[in-house]
């Protein structure tokens, strides 16, 4: 494929064309949903145009990025390198998740409102736009786009006082994180006069870091830590991860988690490069943070759901961890261990959402017992699931924690490296027992998951999600190669270690 | 015979064979019914016990080093093969394993009697996952199969285990874990420093063993031979890493029991001949870590030894013995004498075979009157005669009797590590005392005194599979406690290999092992 020249209409219409198709497909389910917005029928259909949208900006993505599409011409606001095409892709496979497990959910809740699903492709627009955005303007809208759908998501079940909450919650706490991030947008373009990230790269290069663009930076780091809930600022994230409906708690966790720090790569690799040295420290000490915190408190949790909520602030500590590298190596790790993070987690709240009923908040330890009993290939799933989440060898999350403690290992920062499996290993104390529970367990009575069945739709996603774990688990290396070559995206950044030597 | 074998490619296939017969036998065992799975996964185990007999005779291990070594491609993008191999040592390891392995099926069938599918399927996987770990010459593979082998014993222990089977399945898994993650880092961080002094990455075991002492790792060398010690510590168990042992060994069915005690625990011994020690030789020879170790193995001999003397139950019983033999196995390695490593590597063999039987004795007795408590029997020698005889004479072995395969091992420990640690070696010597007072002192509880409980006049004894089961580990018995030789010669090279890469410029003497050891006998 040539370069494409952003600057025609042409070539911005090649080179955004999965945004756009997925842009489309909303307006189209928005209309759609003003003749038809009453049955269950109605609500059906509004999900499969989604889901046909989705899959078709999956085929665009595919083909923009097997051929090798480039950029040419002068910086843009939006990258065209192969870590935006990956990045979507990540995307999109959550978006997909989060439709697939909606179809049957929302139904069986009551929640007949097909608006769900033009919420969910807008969310998704954002999420593309802020993963794969080389201009800090652009990052704020995709979060906006992302955020504000994101919103209504979570207080979808209307009849529901925590779902309620939940919106109103994570509004209030979004917005005040959006102005962070805006001041910092502020700062940075104050510091450097431009907002693009690239001439921000290049004058933090040239000049060092002035006190007003470090500042700026701060705040920038503050408003992404907000959304991918690492601590101190994830104190929103059980409470709304909790009160959310089951599908929109999985597309919480995995689209808007894995958007944020795609574009945290991004802003730090490509804006700040040589300036690793002012942000190494912060990150690693959010890092280590979000994950002593996030795994000790999720030990203490008796809901499955509140667990899974700690245990993904766990999981942004592991990402972060990442991030801090500052390696090509690191953004290879963050996009692998997205991979496996979302896959793993679509695959668990999917399977949590036909456990229980109305929310699944009183999902406990102690209720899937005798799971394996009743229904194998469930508990089948769910234990690939927690063993995934572990990080255990033989799945694919252990082939993402791997690649994270090889990049921070090789920063020579071993410190990190120890957290990071000390406290993995807390984390085989509330993931096991799930599993302790579903097969070593007798089923509390008679009737219990009697109505434990994945739908067709939740079934597909689960079952995809769980082969993929087996299989990228076992034989990674197309994953491996894949996140190798477009960590490339990020040449000539001074980032050139050890950790790249390989080809 | 070796030609037959030649003109078959043995040597070519074998090893990623053996590993992948159990593993497509428990994806079969799986799906079939109970009756079925039992049968065939015997077969299976069987089929593994006769592919890997050919292994005495083809792998040649007069030369010390890696034979049959085999990488095929896995993960270059990282440095990652599949890379397999084997010596004397790990020859021995991976004979015992699949020599086990049948006969924990053949002594699981009246044992078990739920999910019985399941039960032979992890049974299966937990076969591939411990002949991994002895033939994987990668660092990842070797840290794959060493993770992935807990998850088959993890649901052994807790599906078919005893009342408190949840705790000790989750400790063990927890304790298990703890250390291997620390070792994780330590084979990053030693890939990395190897990377940066040669350019290259590569997690082969001879690559990083060739630079191990490269210049970034030697400074932050003591934490690295750390956080392997730990690992494999808390494997063996060392004391004070001991305490998961006891309960995993109780709650465990017996068939789990016995291969804990046979194979895993010597995972770890084989971890420090293998990787620890030859990749920091000069911090575990450092004066520091020589006395931690050497304390540790002889605190870990007594003590494991005293309180097993007082436990009413009889299981916990040889659990605790089982510390205590495995503190010769690291007192004989640590010695870094021929003697010493020959005989710690004696006594994890003959440990395997003597503890392997005293666990299936326990659980056939348990079949049969639902209690282990030493006080519950009394004077049935009277009543299952045959079953009291082979208990004698495993407990015998197990204590160390002459013409037992106790002895040698031990014997040769103590022999080799009196040079170079006389004052450990004449505390360990008690521990050899105690075994016979408290193996002694249980069976005299057990088979002797008065019959005075009425429960136990109607015990039947063995049965014939339950002899099957016991026979061929009384024969090992027998024969490694009078004809040593065979054994101790295919492991000598790889001894003295290693003590060449532990004391690398020391003299490796004791060419005349073998004819000393018979001569002492």
């Amino acid at each position: 494929m040539n370069p494409i020249d952003m600057r025609t209409p042409l070539g911005i219409v090649t080179a955004m064309l999965p945004e756009l198709i997925v842009v489309a497909t909303s307006l189209v389910v928005l209309l759609l949903n003003a003749w038809r917005h009453r049955t269950a029928a109605d609500s059906r259909l509004a999900g499969q145009v989604s889901l046909v949208g989705l899959v078709v900006a999956l085929a665009a993505l595919a083909a923009l990025w097997s051929g090798g599409a480039t950029a040419a011409g002068p910086p843009h606001m939006v990258a065209l390198d192969g870590y935006r095409f990956a990045a979507l892709g990540v995307v999109l496979v959550a978006s997909i998740g989060g439709v697939l497990l909606a179809l049957d959910y929302l139904e069986r809740e009551g929640m007949l409102a097909p608006e769900y699903y033009s919420l969910l492709l807008m969310a998704t627009a954002g999420m593309m736009y802020l993963a794969g955005a080389e201009d800090l303007i652009v990052l704020f809208l995709g979060l906006e786009v992302m955020s504000v759908p994101v919103y209504v998501m979570a207080a979808f079940n209307r009849r529901n006082v925590l779902s309620a909450e939940a919106g109103l919650k994570y509004f209030l706490i979004g917005a005040f994180a959006s102005a962070f991030l805006l001041y910092g947008i502020a700062l940075v373009y104050g510091a450097t006069g431009s907002t693009a990230l690239t001439v921000i790269g290049s004058a933090t290069s040239a000049q060092g870091l002035p006190v007003m663009a470090g500042l700026g930076l701060m705040l920038l780091v503050i408003g992404l830590g907000f959304k991918v809930a690492s601590v101190p600022f994830h104190m929103w994230a059980p409470d709304v991860y909790d009160g959310a409906p089951t599908p929109v708690t999985a597309f919480m966790a995995t689209g808007v988690k894995a958007a944020g720090f795609l574009a945290l790569v991004r802003v730090l690799m490509v804006g700040f490069p040589n300036t690793i040295d002012s942000w190494q420290p912060a990150l690693g000490g959010l890092a280590a943070a979000s994950m002593i915190v996030g795994n000790l408190v999720a030990l203490t949790q008796r809901s499955i759901k509140r667990m899974l909520a700690y245990s993904s602030v766990a999981h942004a500590g592991y990402l972060l961890a990442a991030v801090w590298a500052g390696s090509r190596a690191g953004a290879a790790a963050t996009l692998m261990y997205l991979g496996s993070y979302v896959l793993t987690t679509i695959a668990t709240f999917g399977i949590l959402g036909v456990l229980g009923r109305g929310g699944e908040r009183d999902v406990t330890v102690d209720s899937v017992a005798g799971l394996a009993r009743r229904r194998p290939w469930l508990a089948f799933a769910l234990a690939v699931c927690m063993f995934s989440l572990l990080g255990f060898p033989g799945t694919f999350g252990f082939v993402g924690k791997w690649a994270i403690l090889s990049a921070i290992t090789a920063e020579h920062h071993r410190a990190l490296a120890v957290v990071l499996v000390l406290t993995s290993l807390v984390s085989a104390g509330y993931y096991l027992p799930i599993v302790r529970s579903m097969y070593m367990k007798d089923p509390v009575s008679e009737a219990s998951h009697a109505q434990a069945s994945l739908p067709a739709a939740a079934r597909i996603a689960v079952a995809i999600g769980v082969v993929l774990i087996l299989v990228f688990g076992v034989a990674p290396q197309p994953v491996v190669t894949s996140t190798v070559e477009t960590a490339r995206a990020f040449v000539g950044t001074g980032l050139d270690r050890v950790a790249d030597l390989r080809p | 015979m070796n030609e037959l074998l030649t003109s078959i490619g043995y040597n070519n296939w074998i090893l990623p064979v053996l590993l992948v017969v159990p593993t497509a036998g428990a994806l079969v065992v799986g799906l079939l019914k109970a009756e079925a799975a039992k049968r065939v996964a015997l077969a299976v185990t069987v089929i593994e016990l006769v592919l890997s007999l050919g292994l005495w005779v083809s792998v040649d291990t007069s030369s010390g080093t890696m034979e049959l070594v085999r990488a095929y491609r896995w993960i270059p993008q990282w440095g990652i093969t599949f890379a397999l191999g084997i010596d004397g040592i790990s020859l021995m390891m991976v004979l015992l394993t699949t020599l086990l392995m049948p006969l924990c099926v053949l002594g699981s069938f009246n044992y078990i009697t739920k999910r019985e599918p399941g039960y032979y399927a992890l049974l299966l996987v937990l076969t591939t996952g411990m002949l991994g770990v002895f033939v994987a010459i990668d660092m990842f593979l070797f840290y794959v199969f060493w993770e992935v082998m807990l998850i088959p014993m993890y649901f052994l222990i807790g599906i078919w285990g005893g009342k408190n089977r949840l705790y000790a399945s989750l400790k063990f898994f927890i304790y298990t874990m703890a250390g291997s993650l620390l070792m994780l880092v330590a084979i990053l961080a030693m890939v990395r420093g190897a990377a940066v002094a040669t350019g290259t990455v590569s997690f082969s075991y001879f690559h990083l063993l060739a630079n191990a002492g490269a210049p970034g790792l030697v400074a932050i060398a003591p934490w690295l031979f750390l956080a392997f010690f730990l690992a494999f510590a808390i494997k063996v168990p060392m004391f004070p890493f001991h305490t998961w042992l006891p309960d995993a060994h109780v709650e465990a069915p017996t068939a789990g029991s016995v291969i804990l005690a046979s194979v895993l625990l010597k995972m770890g011994t084989y971890g420090f001949l293998r990787f620890a020690i030859p990749f920091f030789p000069s911090v575990a020879y450092s004066e520091l870590v020589q006395g931690v170790v050497v304390s540790l193995a002889v605190i870990g001999i007594v003590y494991g030894a005293l309180v097993a003397m007082v436990q009413p139950d009889i299981k916990k019983l040889v659990a605790y013995s089982s510390v205590s033999h495995l503190g010769f196995a690291m007192l004989g390695i640590w010695a870094a004498t021929v003697q010493g490593v020959q005989g710690a590597l004696m006594v994890m063999i003959g440990h395997g075979f003597s503890t392997g039987a005293l666990f299936f004795l326990i659980g056939m007795i348990y079949e049969r009157r639902h209690t282990r408590e030493i006080a519950a029997f009394g004077g049935i020698a009277r009543v299952v005669p045959i079953f009291s005889l082979i208990l004698t004479v495993v407990a015998l072995a197990s204590i160390g009797l002459p013409g037992l395969n106790g002895f040698i091992g031990e014997f040769l420990v103590l022999v080799g590590s009196f040079k170079t640690y006389p004052i450990a070696t004449g505390i360990a010597t008690t521990g050899v005392i105690f075994a016979a007072a408290y193996l002694l002192w249980a069976l005299q509880r057990i088979i002797f005194n008065r019959l005075d409980k009425p429960e136990n006049e109607t015990i039947p004894d063995l049965t014939v599979r339950e002899l099957v089961v016991l026979a061929p580990l009384l024969i090992g018995i027998v024969w490694m406690g009078l004809y040593p030789k065979p054994i101790l010669d295919k492991m000598e090279p790889a001894a003295k290999r290693y003590i060449e890469m532990a004391r690398p410029g020391q003299p490796v003497e004791g060419v005349t092992i073998t004819a000393r050891a018979e001569g002492a006998r």
